[in-house]
């Protein structure tokens, strides 16, 4: 008898608390400054920079003030669409074409109400904090075991040398895979950059992967000798010890910035979040260019060192039908 | 005499509408997004079933689901075999469940790393052996993927009714005259074939819905998880396409339905379970001894990695010993609240899950309620079965977003009562489809009300299976990452979504560490679920 007491009580806890911490995990009760809730910030960048921006806002006043909560892409993409301004973020860093995407269709960001001297124009609702770029990414172990030349350029991927050695990123799951095509575009036109991407793909075979940090991930783990990924966080691998290596390809490096956007919750928002993204521009892009040189404002220069060597910018600009145009290039590539 | 069975309709309606608002809105939702573009429309349909490679996908995701949970149950089925009906000593009984049970313990992420980091170019194994095994990309890899993914519930669900089924009737058949072969399907395998059936379903839709295994090792080989990832999540994310194939995807569950219903006519009730003895035989003990264990040590050695990989310092380059990862692992502040978030949501998702998963057999297995109420609970069983938890974590995403319930630990502890409840709903049902169907009426002959006999009479003989719906429940909630990464909120991230944002920014040893650390919580977890039914066992001895 004694136990079946112990679990009458144990359930009847157990309701209470569930229907406890429905309602207390709504209210923010989490060490917030009196009177003021904590500013949620959602984001998807790379850890270097989330520790920039957390730098900045630190040293800036707004310590214990915020929230940092790291996504994939793919999930804050699609929490962004989804939930729209119900969204529990009250400010968002993404990657741009997704905030235009979600703008677009959910309408859900304030114009931002400081000054954003960008070099080049951007809509009125976000301010870049990174700029990644694409480059190729090479395991030098393998490259040594199997006798592979280096490659200098996208085209050379193409070449059946390679095949069975390459990993590449499927564009109808990760943007990260736009550099890569935007690259091929840009120098050989579409018919061009589809026979090439044709090749690459055949060498890929199994390797095209669905996160932008596959073909890296497997660089690493000695399954493939080069793949095309993100140039900092080969850089990054590079500097830490491991036998990865990186190429600049001669076809350019071309990039995707990540912005800040505040959301616009009505009479909800927090006016803090504003004040925050300010910060983090005003004050995060130092430490951010260390690890993503491209200069994005007025005044910023590139870290010679540091550089990538054929930074270029898509002739067109980069729209949601854009994308799609190049999605459907490479499924025709694909065969 | 009709029995009112009031108890048992609140029961049903409770449990209703806990799955219409947490099941069919988000199923309807669904299909609202497939068909409404404005107006009503078919072209969402029309337009991916026309794609090209669809079609092939989804072949494919058959063939290799159906492969896979064939496998999976033979090899669960020996396994439990050799636990039940053989005289092998009681540790390595011990040893055979919990190795065939480890796999569940550990995050999904984790099995597609373990199989690249053992069997790939650079592999641990491939290092030992001196060559690759097999092509781990394609067909290859995703078969050993999911057979490892579903061996465990397969396996927990034979194991569970084996212990409902009389071994007397092994004696009777031997007495009777009948040959070993003829003993084997009267006795053991013909009570077993809803179970089976079961468990081949269960390991189906797993495989079926899964999109982790086929990420890291799917290769060139398209199933149709991979390409609803794409759609939902994808470059541009489209929920009406994904909708679409979401929708699609539910479709198999009604065969499973059908096939569940005729495999009903093979169940036997047992008037009293004996412990009997089985004959002594050191033949046959020895050669299953032998079997299973090598089929534990496959099992074993896929996953040695997982700990071999976070002591070193970089596998597989720079292999020196270091504790560095662990170190800054546990040096991160925010994991501990993540921790005790994962901790809170495990032990109320098992509290409540289990009081649903038994009402909810207690209504099909032993009650007089009309086929209506049972059809009911066999369709919500089996359509939760075949909805990945991505789908239903975007579903959530959209239909609860702006209410109160957004971002709580609440949503997700019913998300993933929802999300988990087909097999410990067939393992209740299969328990109390065992046990004799007179208790009830016995009882209420004697005076008793229909709460008593439950309490008093139904549930000292099941709780052995309560408890493993518990510790189930609590070892999944653990380790389900795929819904929760939408519906947990800054405030209330869990273990496995900080293991997901790890693994976007390649910290491998990160995650594998804190897997380490969900696997140990989910082995003292099951330890001390074990140690209190063997109390109660001993206790209602006592008594």
């Amino acid at each position: 008898m004694n136990l079946k007491k112990c679990l009458a009580i144990g359930l009847s806890l157990t309701m209470s608390l569930s229907l406890m911490a429905g309602c207390a995990s709504g209210g923010s009760t989490s060490g917030a400054a009196s009177g003021e809730k904590q500013v949620v910030i959602y984001s998807n960048a790379d850890e270097e920079a989330v520790t920039a921006m957390q730098n900045a806002l630190n040293s800036n006043g707004y310590e214990g003030k915020y929230i940092f909560q790291t996504y994939g892409t793919s999930e804050l993409g699609g929490k962004l669409m989804a939930e729209g301004t119900n969204l529990e973020a009250d400010m968002i860093t993404m990657s741009t074409f997704y905030v235009q995407s979600a703008q677009d269709q959910n309408k859900m960001f304030l114009p931002l109400t400081f000054d954003v001297n960008t070099m080049a124009e951007v809509p009125d609702y976000t301010a870049p904090i990174t700029s990644q770029e694409g480059a190729i990414i090479l395991n030098t172990e393998l490259m040594k075991s199997e006798n592979l030349p280096t490659p200098t350029c996208l085209k050379d991927l193409a070449d059946p040398i390679y095949a069975g050695q390459i990993a590449v990123t499927d564009i109808q799951s990760s943007s990260t895979a736009w550099l890569l095509i935007q690259a091929l575009v840009s120098a050989y036109g579409e018919q061009g950059a589809q026979e090439v991407l044709s090749g690459i793909y055949q060498n890929a075979g199994a390797h095209i992967e669905t996160s932008g940090s596959g073909p890296l991930k497997l660089c690493r783990a000695g399954e493939v000798a080069i793949g095309f990924g993100l140039r900092h966080q080969a850089v990054a691998d590079k500097a830490s010890g491991m036998p990865i290596d990186f190429v600049d390809p001669t076809e350019g490096n071309f990039s995707l910035t990540e912005s800040v956007a505040v959301l616009d919750k009505g009479e909800n928002t927090n006016p803090l979040a504003m004040e925050m993204a300010q910060c983090i521009i005003d004050n995060g892009r130092a430490e951010l260019q260390q690890t993503y040189p491209n200069p994005l404002y007025e005044g910023e220069t590139a870290d010679s060192a540091n550089k990538s060597t054929y930074p270029m910018t898509f002739g067109e600009p980069l729209t949601f039908e854009l994308f799609k145009a190049h999605q459907d290039l490479s499924e025709r590539a694909k065969g | 005499m009709k029995q009112k069975n009031w108890e048992l309709k609140l029961i049903f309606w409770i449990i209703a509408a806990l799955f219409a608002a947490f099941l069919a809105g988000p199923i309807l939702l669904l299909l609202g997004k497939s068909m409404w573009d404005g107006g009503f429309t078919f072209e969402f349909y029309a337009s991916v079933v026309s794609k090209k490679g669809f079609l092939g996908a989804l072949g494919n995701s058959f063939a290799v689901a159906a492969a896979s949970a064939v496998l999976a149950t033979v090899i669960a089925f020996l396994m439990a075999y050799a636990v039940h009906y053989t005289g092998l000593p009681k540790w390595f009984k011990s040893l055979v469940t919990a190795v065939a049970t480890l796999p569940m313990f550990l995050p999904t992420i984790t099995y597609g790393f373990a199989i690249i980091y053992s069997f790939g170019k650079q592999g641990l194994i491939t290092r030992l052996l001196g060559r690759q095994l097999f092509d781990l990309y394609g067909f290859g890899g995703l078969l050993v993927g999911y057979v490892i993914y579903t061996i465990p519930v397969a396996f927990l669900l034979i194991h569970n009714t084996m212990g409902f089924v009389d071994k007397k009737a092994l004696i009777v058949s031997k007495v009777m005259g009948d040959k070993n072969l003829s003993t084997f399907w009267i006795a053991v395998l013909r009570p077993l074939l809803g179970t089976l059936a079961g468990a081949f379903i269960q390991a189906f839709f797993l495989c079926f819905t899964d999109f982790g295994i086929p990420a890291s090792v799917g290769g060139g080989y398209d199933v149709i998880a991979t390409l609803l990832y794409n759609q939902m999540l994808g470059g541009i994310p489209d929920f009406n396409r994904g909708a679409v194939i979401a929708m699609i995807m539910l479709i198999p569950s009604v065969g499973s339905i059908c096939i569940l219903q005729i495999l009903e006519r093979f169940n036997i009730r047992y008037n009293r379970i004996d412990q009997t003895e089985l004959r002594k035989n050191t033949t046959r003990d020895v050669c299953w001894g032998v079997g299973d264990t090598i089929l534990s040590v496959m099992i074993l050695a896929i996953f040695a990695v997982i700990f071999v990989v976070p002591l070193v310092e970089s596998w597989p380059y720079k292999v020196g010993f270091t504790v560095t990862h662990f170190q800054s692992v546990f040096s991160d502040g925010s994991l501990l609240a993540a921790y005790g978030h994962s901790l809170t949501m495990a032990l109320l998702t098992a509290a409540l899950g289990t009081l649903v998963a038994y009402g909810a057999a207690l209504i099909t297995a032993r009650s007089t309620l009309s086929r209506g109420y049972k059809q009911g609970i066999e369709s919500i069983a089996l359509v939760t079965n075949a909805i990945p938890g991505m789908v239903l974590g975007v579903a959530y995403l959209f239909l609860f977003s702006g209410t109160s319930l957004q971002n709580t630990m609440l949503l997700m502890i019913l998300c993933n009562i929802v999300h988990y409840f087909s097999t410990p709903y067939l393992m209740m049902k299969n328990a109390l489809s065992k046990m004799n169907a007179g208790w009830e009426t016995t009882a209420m002959l004697m005076g008793d009300s229909w709460i008593k006999t439950i309490l008093r009479v139904v549930t000292p003989n099941a709780m052995s299976s309560l408890i493993e719906v518990f510790s189930y429940y609590f070892i999944n909630s653990m380790v389900t990452i795929s819904a929760l990464i939408f519906i947990a909120g800054a405030k209330t991230m869990v273990l496995t979504t900080m293991i997901k944002q790890l693994q976007y920014v390649n910290r491998f040893n990160e995650v594998f560490v804190l897997s380490l650390l969900i696997l140990a919580t989910n082995l003292a977890a099951k330890a001390i679920f074990t140690w209190l039914a063997n109390r109660e066992a001993a206790h209602a001895v006592k008594k």
